[in-house]
């Protein structure tokens, strides 16, 4: 066998030997374990408001109205409709037939958007409660198709890319009275792990975690008086700042890592599923993982060089954090289409986020669009008006504020690399100057 | 013949290879300023083989000299050399070198062991080579039986010789040791005096750091002097010894009874004037210090005084400094 002893390995000892030191010092100091659990406690803390609206019941609307006996004759008004006979009338109500109970008469219209896409033209929608569809005097064959394309009671969907807009015209009384249930809770669960992935986990903990571990992860060595054991040694400082930074990510990557998985875990239970696991989440938490722990990397890499540039680096770190902070707002508002998020760490972080939410949930924005039509006019009532938008269903708003398009103009993969490199480089650009700080700098105290 | 399949295979980067001719140490006309303050100022020495004192006031530069030498700071002016490498720009002599730092701070947390395996792994140990390396020190320094205690829990002189131990485990060439018996109790003084003299005996190149002459005098006889910054004198301790025996010592004693001590004292034929500066201290004056010095335990224990104290005056070395630049 060749000789063990060369240069590569011996660096391989000093990396290992600074990073296990590093971890093991982190591992004496308690704010480190005040900063994890304070980090954890947060995460799980939110986490609960999710379990407690993942069990509650969302309350059933009647978005088309129709479940209500306005003549008192017993019947619905949806079980009138369909016979044919007049629901304003006592005296007109379906003969031989029972009357339905109201419950039968909401959410009896659910979605049939299965072939909804942003191609220029689509077809969708399926009569499900037959109001729509009925036979008989009080509706003509025009009226059952009154967007024209020919197919009686469906919806068409025609998306512009000019204006990057998707006009929702329906035939009237299709898809009208979804399930407000099935819809909000799957709205609510996928903002819950966008929300919570990307402004709890990518940004708050990405940037505080870096802020109380990495910043002194040279300053502190330095005023303690103890950096001159490590650098009296043949290793060069840049090798030692990359090394600290190892032990430094030897800590928060395994947290955020065990992180990930427990909010997996709980979301993959807790989650809208027709098994026991939601199996399909667990690409998204893979992906805000990646994220966090290239952002946790990337301000590591940009606070420890705060650290080496000035004692009191950690004023240009909150600086620098509250530029951030303005910046996911921004990511997360405007989503792909602002440039300037482009200037900080945060706004690729998030774009990774994005580019693998648009992979995990394909469906996104057409799920956005359909909540936020919520069964087109017929929907806008008092109801609606309360919850703050006509036709939007519950769990909509969250959603579409939460998600946003990477913006990159290439694939969701590609995005995804792209932004990763991004921050890789971003990191590299801080670990170098931070060396070259580090070299200049005389130890002399 | 079969190929010597060793030498096929991953190239391997070129390791520092040192320069066998040049000297361990060398400043040439070495300045550093801070501001407008000469802390060092046209320093040329080279130095190479043996146990070297450099001594000097606090503030004297003795400091400065050593971090130069660490690559810790930037000279103003001048060369320094280390192994005939610059150590500001390059890192790799320090393979051959161990530096003990004047500060008490270190990783107190860790056990003695521990702290010097881990730092030991720098120099490109295993975890193994490391650990069995830093026992070895650790036993070389007389510590190996509390060396699976925290570091926090040690008394200075301890401390200070964990710090020699972790600055022995790379086997250096040079050992710079930064005011190493500073704060420690007569015992732990003795001990690391008599590991520094057993270094130079290995042929090591050793410097050590001192504000007190008679500590370095115990140890070498080869001594630097450091005072404002510039190199006063540099020479083996006789010829200085010959300068500074012109110029009297002083010698500070506690006891219980100074007038009584004083009496038996006068008998010496060196000593030159005797002062009870307080009703515990008697300072006595002599120009052969060394000669004073063997004399006076055996007066003591011979009249039984009771003395709980021998020292120098601090001002010392400064009357000595002022007479050798002639202020």
């Amino acid at each position: 066998m060749s000789d063990k002893n060369n240069v590569w390995s011996k660096l391989d000892r000093k990396a290992t030997a600074i990073a296990e030191f590093t971890m093991r010092q982190y591992r004496t100091r308690i704010s480190t374990w005040v900063v994890l659990s304070v980090g954890l406690g947060s995460m799980l803390l939110v986490t609960l408001f999710y379990a407690d609206a993942m069990n509650t019941q969302i309350e059933a609307i009647d978005n088309d109205q129709d479940s209500y006996d306005w003549d008192g004759d017993g019947y619905p008004t949806g079980q009138e409709i369909i016979y044919g006979t007049d629901p304003y009338n006592q005296a007109s109500y379906p003969i031989g037939i029972e009357p339905d109970p109201p419950e039968k008469w909401i959410n009896e219209d659910d979605f049939n958007w299965d072939n909804a896409s942003f191609a220029s033209i689509s077809k969708v929608g399926y009569d499900d409660d037959g109001d729509c569809l009925r036979e008989g005097q009080l509706v003509s064959d025009s009226q059952k198709d009154s967007n024209g394309d020919s197919i009686p009671c469906n919806i068409v969907l025609l998306y512009s890319n000019y204006s990057n807009t998707l006009v929702i015209s329906s035939d009237g009384n299709v898809d009208e009275d979804p399930d407000d249930e099935k819809y909000g809770k799957e709205a609510l669960h996928r903002a819950f792990i966008l929300g919570v992935g990307k402004m709890g986990i990518v940004y708050l903990l990405g940037i505080f975690l870096p802020l109380f571990l990495a910043t002194g992860l040279i300053r502190d060595e330095m005023a303690n008086g103890t950096m001159h054991f490590m650098i009296a040694k043949p290793i060069a400082r840049g090798e030692i700042l990359a090394y600290r930074m190892l032990g430094y990510l030897g800590i928060v990557w395994p947290f955020l890592i065990g992180l990930c998985l427990l909010m997996a875990l709980v979301t993959g239970f807790l989650g809208p599923s027709e098994s026991v696991f939601r199996l399909s989440d667990l690409g998204m938490w893979f992906t805000i993982c990646i994220a966090a722990m290239l952002v946790t990397l990337v301000y590591g890499a940009i606070f420890s060089t705060f650290g080496i540039l000035w004692k009191q680096g950690v004023v240009l770190a909150i600086i620098l954090a509250a530029w951030e902070l303005g910046m996911a707002f921004v990511s997360v508002l405007a989503g792909g289409d602002s440039a300037i998020q482009k200037f900080s760490v945060i706004g690729w972080g998030l774009m990774v986020v994005d580019a693998g939410a648009a992979v995990v949930w394909p469906d996104m924005a057409m799920f956005i669009e359909m909540g936020n039509w919520g069964g087109g006019n017929n929907n806008c009532n008092w109801e609606s008006y309360e919850r703050g938008g006509c036709g939007s269903l519950i769990g909509n708003e969250p959603l579409s504020f939460f998600n946003s398009a990477h913006g990159l103009g290439v694939s969701n993969w590609i995005a995804a690399i792209i932004a990763s490199l991004v921050l890789l480089t971003q990191a590299v650009a801080a670990w170098f100057i931070g060396q070259s700080l580090f070299k200049g700098k005389e130890m002399d105290d | 013949m079969m190929p010597d399949m060793s030498q096929v295979g991953e190239a391997e980067t070129q390791e520092w290879v040192p320069n066998a001719s040049a000297p361990v140490v060398m400043f040439d006309n070495v300045s550093k300023q801070y501001g407008r303050i000469n802390a060092l100022t046209g320093v040329s020495v080279a130095l190479s083989g043996g146990v070297t004192g450099v001594l000097g006031m606090n503030g004297a530069g003795k400091s400065t000299l050593f971090k130069l030498m660490m690559g810790k700071i930037k000279p103003s002016g001048g060369v320094v050399k280390l192994f005939g490498e610059d150590p500001w720009k390059n890192t790799a002599p320090y393979a051959r070198v161990g530096f003990v730092p004047e500060h008490e701070k270190m990783h107190d947390w860790m056990t003695a062991l521990d702290f010097i395996a881990t730092f030991a792994r720098l120099h490109g140990l295993t975890r193994d080579e490391a650990e069995k390396e830093a026992t070895r020190v650790l036993n070389f320094v007389g510590l190996s039986d509390v060396m699976l205690k925290q570091i926090g829990r040690f008394s200075k002189g301890m401390r200070q010789r964990v710090k020699i131990a972790h600055a022995l485990v790379n086997d250096p060439d040079l050992i710079i040791l930064d005011e190493p018996l500073q704060g420690c109790d007569p015992l732990a003084r003795t001990s690391i005096m008599n590991v520094i003299r057993e270094l130079g005996r290995m042929g090591r190149t050793v410097l050590v750091s001192s504000h007190i002459l008679h500590e370095i005098e115990r140890i070498t006889e080869q001594i630097i002097i450091l005072h404002n910054g510039r190199l006063l004198a540099l020479g083996n301790s006789y010829a200085i010894r010959e300068m500074l025996d012109q110029h009297p010592h002083k010698i500070s004693l506690m006891c219980d009874n100074p007038k009584k001590l004083a009496k038996d004292v006068i008998d010496i034929d060196e000593v030159k004037g005797l002062t009870i500066a307080s009703e515990n201290n008697l300072i006595i004056e002599t120009q052969h210090f060394g000669l004073v010095h063997a004399k006076l335990p055996g007066i003591i224990v011979e009249k039984s005084h009771n003395v709980w104290e021998i020292d120098s005056p601090d001002d010392d070395l400064q009357s000595i400094l002022q007479y050798l630049t002639g202020g």
